[in-house]
This record gives structure tokens, sequence and C-alpha cells, in this order.
């Protein structure tokens, strides 16, 4: 009946998002235009062109490609890491980029803000990997961090608080405009409830929970016990792995297999699912993250769809 | 435990990673990343053993790039056997779907046949079977033409076949089976009907209705139109009828085959010789007394476009000037400031009305006219105005007057003066700093040159550019050189000193550490168009909250208990 008017292409807002929720993220959407703009679609319906994400730097490296070098860094926040790259294309920021990685070679580490547009890749395994490829960044200090952690949980605590109210509304736009999900997250929502089905957003509050409480004073939530000695999977390279198997990887796997078994339905268990309850169990998350990778390579569990966990039939 | 105690766990492995590295320093590394990055030391570990690792120039692992690059085909027979993340477009031959029992769970999956080449005949295309594990039955409907983008080659037998995969893309470029469904012809209402361009259908009230003439551009002679105002619970919109419309005010109309387009930024629906027009009854339907309030606007709600309105001002400046016309006849307008609680514009009187600052004034029949980008109120005779004498609202302080508008309101708004909005700063343009703008029309100079009056000796200029966000929606923000100047808190000469010294990239570097990822309040005006929000800045300062008061408002308003 009506035309929609023509359609402006008008730059993208930068979502404010942590590390986890982006890192989850499997689906994307590409532009049918040459100038269309593409996005990443979290598990709760952030879509994601552009991103404003903050955090301490952690690596930092050059590559030389055949046109020139390129940079890829890691910021970490208090969910996870993004990573990052600087393209061979964007001669503009490689001084910058330069200037930050001489100091974090110097062992200097320092608190980034970074305005990037959202990148993936899949692996052959169909696994997603996505990334920022930088526009924009700078060194910021301890308060505006704070101040960005406190945006970013408000802007998180919003989209589970739309997700949620999109389980009570049918999933078309209308239904969930009237229902009250905000205008700018209803598209995403369609497609996030479309793709990932039935999602419980609980694990996102862990990093809200953690980035007000921060911004409170407290520099941590309630700790979990620490273990005896916590291992680092990266000093277990994989020649020493054989050498030298410390306990508690050990431990680490069989928690992840006792926890398939006792929790998979049919479905499999979800990724994060298994993180939380090798942290719960004292393990840091990223020593959680790499056993379950360890777990996987060494076919103690298997990955039959991309994130998530069945026991391998006997 | 005591403070180096805190971190002797994590100590201890980063010292078996790292022998020769000073625990002082690991301890020292560990309190560094929980009190300044608020990383607690067993989530900082593998950061701490990496840098003192690089430190000790032992050997790191690489960050793994497992990318790989998407295949992207027209034929099938230029995919190889192990082919992983190919895009191609094809023909869905037939779909069956069928439960299979996958490790003991029931799994939907299907089969079928694909043809490459879709666009083209049949008889030049290949036909292979596909898979599909990804439940996508809705998109791949026999008949129709897909993309797949994250399939996967299979062979078996020397047999190949495509997989498409749970994260496999499909997109429809054609349905198949029965076409979309058509358009209704239900009759909308004015609000929506404004939204749009188009053909429409309507059910309002003629408010108002006069002849008028148009002239041809061409001179060929005169057009008699009619134009007036339809209006109904939702609002209410111009009219302008090519044909002749002889229903008094006051009647409810249904109008068939009507079209909205837009008169400058002003939506308006036009009638021809296909619109079908006729009495309607509905008993239901909005009074005219009802809708005498609909072309009553506020001073936030200009569009350039606009005839026939009503509102209220309060005067804050008020001139005169004289001028020449084409005719050569002496002509005076008059034009001030004015103000109402939703914002600022100007007002432009071609008749003789000579308010004081501070009067309030009551315009009807006024019409809406852009001048650099803002809309601007204009009257043509001193009928459309009355001076009154009751206040309506309490006497405003221009000096202080600033309204409020959230990012999202004033980019989805029409250009507005008087405006205060805040923002963060996600992009400092290069161009920030000195520029040279053409003497002749003060357009910056690129290489020298102006786009319109050639190679030019520049005037220098000071000004900034950025762009603010709040997550939802955004705007450039422009600073001329006097706000520049305020917000830099250094003159012109400065910057251009700073610049000579740095270079403008270290000028840019330095201004994006200042401003990057922060907040900032902003004065001024907006300028809304096709373009996207543009905001002039009167003023700028940034925003200093703590976090912990911020935090605790989210709490609030959240209800989050830690």
């Amino acid at each position: 009946m009506i035309q929609e008017s023509a359609r402006r292409i008008s730059r993208q807002s930068a979502i404010r998002l942590f590390a986890q929720e982006y890192k989850e993220a499997s689906l994307t959407e590409e532009g049918s235009g040459e100038y269309d703009p593409s996005f990443v679609i979290t598990k709760i319906g952030a879509k994601i062109n552009r991103a404003l994400v903050c955090g301490v730097i952690d690596r930092m490296e050059r590559r030389e490609g055949d046109s020139g070098p390129n940079y890829t860094g890691y910021i970490r926040d208090p969910t996870g890491s993004h990573l990052f790259n600087v393209a061979s294309f964007q001669p503009e920021l490689h001084p910058d980029f330069e200037e930050l990685m001489a100091r974090f070679e110097n062992g200097d580490r320092f608190l980034l803000a970074l305005v990037g547009k959202a990148r993936w890749f899949e692996t052959e395994d169909g696994g997603m990997f996505t990334s920022l490829r930088a526009e924009e960044f700078t060194e910021i200090d301890r308060e505006c961090y704070t101040n960005w952690l406190v945006e970013t949980a408000e802007a998180t605590l919003r989209r589970i608080d739309a997700h949620s109210t999109s389980l009570e509304a049918d999933l078309n736009p209308a239904a969930l405009e009237a229902a009250g999900v905000p205008h700018d997250l209803v598209e995403g929502i369609v497609l996030a409830r479309g793709h990932y089905g039935d999602f419980d957003p609980e694990g996102y509050r862990v990093g809200i929970l953690q980035a007000l409480s921060m911004a409170t004073g407290r520099t941590s939530l309630d700790e979990p016990p620490q273990p005896a000695a916590p291992t680092l999977d990266e000093a277990t390279q994989p020649e020493a792995a054989g050498e030298q198997p410390t306990p508690e990887p050990g431990d680490a796997i069989d928690m992840i297999i006792e926890t398939v078994r006792s929790r998979d339905a049919g479905e499999g268990v979800e990724y994060n699912d298994l993180v939380t309850a090798l942290v719960h169990a004292g393990h840091s998350r990223e020593s959680a993250e790499d056993a379950i990778d360890h777990a996987r390579d060494q076919g103690e569990v298997m990955e039959p769809r991309f994130g998530f966990f069945q026991l391998v039939p006997e | 435990m005591t403070e180096d105690g805190r971190y002797a766990t994590q100590v201890k492995i980063v010292k078996q990673e790292c022998p020769d590295a000073d625990e002082g320093e690991i301890v020292q590394e560990f309190r560094r990343y929980e009190e300044e990055f608020l990383i607690p030391p067993e989530d900082a570990l593998r950061s701490v053993v990496r840098k003192f690792q690089a430190a000790a120039g032992m050997e790191q692992t690489k960050i793994s790039a497992p990318s790989r690059a998407e295949m992207k085909v027209d034929r099938f027979s230029e995919l190889g056997a192990d082919d992983r993340n190919v895009t191609i477009e094809v023909a869905v031959i037939t779909y069956t779907p069928r439960i299979q029992m996958v490790r003991g769970e029931e799994r939907q999956v299907a089969f079928g046949w694909i043809e490459d080449n879709p666009w083209e005949g049949s008889d030049n295309r290949e036909r292979w079977d596909f898979k599909d594990w990804g439940e996508q039955a809705e998109n791949l409907a026999p008949g129709s033409v897909v993309r797949l983008e994250g399939a996967s080659v299979n062979e078996w037998n020397d047999k190949r076949s495509l997989n498409i995969n749970r994260t496999t893309r499909v997109t429809v470029l054609r349905e198949g089976g029965t076409p979309a469904t058509q358009v209704s012809s239900d009759p909308v209402d004015i609000a929506t009907a404004s939204a749009n361009e188009g053909y429409i259908n309507i059910v309002a009230r003629l408010i108002s209705a006069k002849p008028d003439v148009i002239v041809k551009r061409d001179g060929s002679g005169e057009l008699d139109v009619v134009r007036g105002r339809l209006g109904d619970s939702s609002g209410s919109i111009g009219f302008l009828s090519w044909v002749p419309l002889e229903h008094e005010p006051g009647t409810l109309l249904k109008i068939d085959g009507a079209s909205v387009r837009k008169f400058r930024e002003t939506p308006e629906i036009n009638i021809g010789d296909r619109t079908r027009i006729e009495v309607y009854h509905d008993t239901a339907f909005a009074s005219m007394e009802d809708l005498s309030q609909a072309n009553k606007v506020a001073i936030s709600d200009l569009r350039n476009g606009m005839r026939d309105i009503e509102v209220t001002v309060q005067v804050e400046s008020w001139v005169q000037r004289s001028f020449s016309s084409e005719d050569g006849t002496e002509r005076v307008v008059r034009s001030g400031d004015v103000i109402d609680p939703s914002g600022r514009c100007r007002l432009t009187a071609w008749c003789e009305v000579d308010p004081e600052p501070g009067d309030f004034l009551h315009l009807t029949g006024a019409r809406v006219q852009e001048w650099q980008g803002s809309p601007d109120l204009v009257v043509d005779d001193a009928a459309q105005i009355s001076n009154l004498s009751d206040a309506p609202w309490e006497s405003i302080d221009p000096e202080q007057h600033w309204v409020d508008v959230d990012l999202t309101s004033m980019v989805s708004g029409g250009s507005r003066r008087g405006i205060r909005t805040s923002g963060t700063v996600v992009a400092v343009r290069p161009d920030s700093g000195i520029v040279e703008r053409c003497p002749e029309c003060r357009r910056v100079l690129r290489d020298g040159s102006c786009m319109e009056h050639g190679p030019q000796r520049g005037e220098e200029d000071l000004r900034l550019r950025f762009v603010i966000d709040d997550g939802v929606s955004n705007a450039s923000l422009l600073m001329s050189k006097d706000a520049s100047e305020a917000f830099l808190g250094v003159n012109q000469e400065s910057v251009k000193e700073e610049i000579a010294r740095d270079g403008r990239d270290g000028f840019v570097a330095s201004l994006r550490q200042r401003v990057l990822a922060q907040r900032f309040s902003i004065k001024g005006r907006s300028i809304v168009d096709d373009q996207g929000a543009m905001l002039l800045a009167d003023e700028t300062e940034q925003i200093q909250t703590t976090a912990a008061d911020a935090a605790n408002d989210v709490m609030q308003r959240w209800g989050v208990v830690l």
C-alpha cells in the first residue's frame, strides 16, 4: 500500500557490549548491496555493525602481509577478550598502533578504548569467530573505563530485558514493538530468536554484576575459592603437555565429562554452561575455556554442533 | 593475608614459567591488573605470564588466525571435494524433510536436488544432491532461488553433494511457490500516511479548503487547485487537489487512491483525476472541535514546508530592515528570534508588526521556510498575529533557555535551535584543526582550490569535527572557531603552532586521546536532513560523573542487587 521511502544509508551507532556477548555470537547478516552494512547479531539480539569497547590491552602483534603490515590485539573486559585488528589498508592507524605496541613490548600495560566495525570468520568445522576492525582507538584512564563499564552494563541489561519481553509476544516486529521492545532492538531480536532458539541470558548477568561492582569500588565479586594451584594452559604447550601433565587440567576434564554426562538431555551441553560449571568449581574462566578445548581435542568430549558438547559414544 | 601473599598462588605459577622474573615485579604487575584494570589475579594470570615471557625473550604463542577465505563460485564444477565455506546461488528443485535419529535424539534433516546457474534456462545447469542439516525448510521451498553462504562439499562414493549446515546462511533471492501477499487496500490513519510516500486510502475530516492557483513554470498559464487540511484523531495533513473539491469543511470523506508526496520536508496528500472521493458516515469519528487542536504546533514540531499552522511564541529580539526588491520597489522585512518551552526559531514578518522583546505572539496561518538549515516561521499579514496580554507561560529567560533533547529524539526530529543533548565521542574526524576557507563562499578549500570558485588564497579557520553516539543514535558534532577555542582552551594561533610542531596527525591523535570514549554535553542547534543529523555546538563540556554514582543509578533503574 505504501512504499518505503528511499532508504538512506546513515552511520550505524556504536553498540556497547562486553566481550562475552560478542564472542558467543554466531549469526551474521551481510548487506545485499555493495554499500549496505553487515552485522553480527548476538544471542540477545544486539545487531552490531559498529561497537565501542574498552579494556586492558592484552597481546599486540604485527604481521607482514603482501600488501603491508597488519596488526592484531586483544582488549580484555570483565567477561573476556575482544579480538581486534588493524588492516594493511588502514595506514593512518599504523603509527598509533606501533607506538602502543612499543610500549606494550616494553612491558607497559594500559587501558584502551576502541571503536571498531564488526568482522567475523568461520573455521572449517563451522565455528564462528567475531572480531572488530579498528576505526579509532586511544588510551583511556580508569575513570573513563569504569564509566564505560556502567554504560555497557546498562546497555546489556536493556537488551536482556527486551529479550525476555519478546518471549511473551509473537515473533514479528509489530508485535514486539507493541509488547514494549525498544525500536532499535526489534530487528536484532527477531533475527536472534529465529536463529538461536531458546536462550537463557542469565549467563550475561555475571558480567554485568562484575562490571557494576567494579564501578562501585569493589574489584571483583565473591571470588571463587582458589584452586590449590591453578594451571596455566599456555604453559602447557602441545609438546610439553605430553611430558608433564599437571593434575589440574585432568580435574577440569573429569569435571567437563561429568557435567556433560549429568546435564546432556539430548541437545548437548552449551559451552557457556560448561565454563560456568568450571568457574564455580574454582577454575578461572580462561583455564576453563582451555580445558574445554583440550577435552575436545583429546576426544574426551565431542562438539557435534558448534558450542554444544556431548559425550563420545562408547 | 598479607598484601603480597594475596597473589602467592599466581606468583608461583609465573615463577614456574619464567624462572628469572623478579617476584616483586610479578606482585607489582598483579596488583596493577587488579587495581588499575580491575582484573582479579586468577584472570590476569595468562596476561602476566605472557608479559614476563616476553620480557625474558621467550617464545610466545602467536594469535592464531583460523580465518579461511570464503569460496565464492557460480558453478558446481568449480568446487573441489574438500571445499567449505562455499557461497553459491542455486535453484531449489525438490525438498524432502525427514526425521532422523542422531545419537538418540530426533532431528529433522532434509535432502533434495539443487541446480546451479539458477538465472539461466534449465538446459545449462548442473544438478546436485543436497542435505539440509540446518532446518532451513522455510527458505528452501522448491522453485525458489537462494544464495547459500557457508555450505560445504561432501564426497561419497565419488559423488559430490552439498551440505547446508546449521551455520549456513540461506538468503531467498526469488520466492518459490505462491507470490508474496498483495498489499492491503484498507484505509490508514494520517499519522501512518504521513510517515511514508506512496498511494494510500484514508478516511478523514475536511478541516479547511480554499482555492489557490499555481503558476506553471514554463509560463504557459495558471492552474486552479484547492489547498487545505484533512484531520483524524492521529493528526492532520495538508492536501493539494488538482481537481475541484466541492465539499464543505467539516465533511467526513473517504478518499481512495490519493498519493502522499513530500513538499520540502512536509508530507502532503495529492488528489488527482484518479482519486475517488465520497462522503463517509461514522458518528464515532473525531468532530471538528476535537480536530481544531490539530494544527496547533510547538516550535520543536516545525518542519520546512508546513503551512497553515497555529503557534504561540515569546519574542526575544526584533529588528527591521529594508531592501530593494527585484522590480526596484522598496520592501521592509521584520524578523527576530522567538522562543517557546520547546525551543527557539526565527520569525519573519512581511507585514507591519513591531513587538517588544518579552511579548507573547499568537500566530495563525503561519508557514515554515528553511533558512540555513533551520525551519523558520513566516507570516505575511498582520491579521495573522495577535499580541497576547495573558502570558501563556511564565516568561522564559532566553539566555538560559536550552531544551534537553536526547540524541534519538534529536536525530528522528526536525532541525532545531536552542537544544542541549549529550553523547560519547566515537570518532574524531582527521580534518579537525586548521582549515582554509574560500574567501568568496566560506567553503573549505581542497588542495588550495574551491569547488565553486577555483584556486583561491584561503582564509584560515579553526574547526573541530567529531561523531557523538549514545549506543542507539549518533550525530556529527561540528564546532566553529569560537566553540573550538572555548572547548580546547587555547586560541587558533596555538592550535596552528601545535599542528606545525606535531603535524596534523599528531594533533588529531592528542585530540582523540582527550575526547574518544568520553561523554559530553552539547548546547547548540541541530540540522537534520537526508544525510543524517548534525549538531552545531555553541558550547561543549565534558560530563563529570563518578562511575560509582552512575552504577548505583543503573542498579536502581534495573533492580539489580549486588
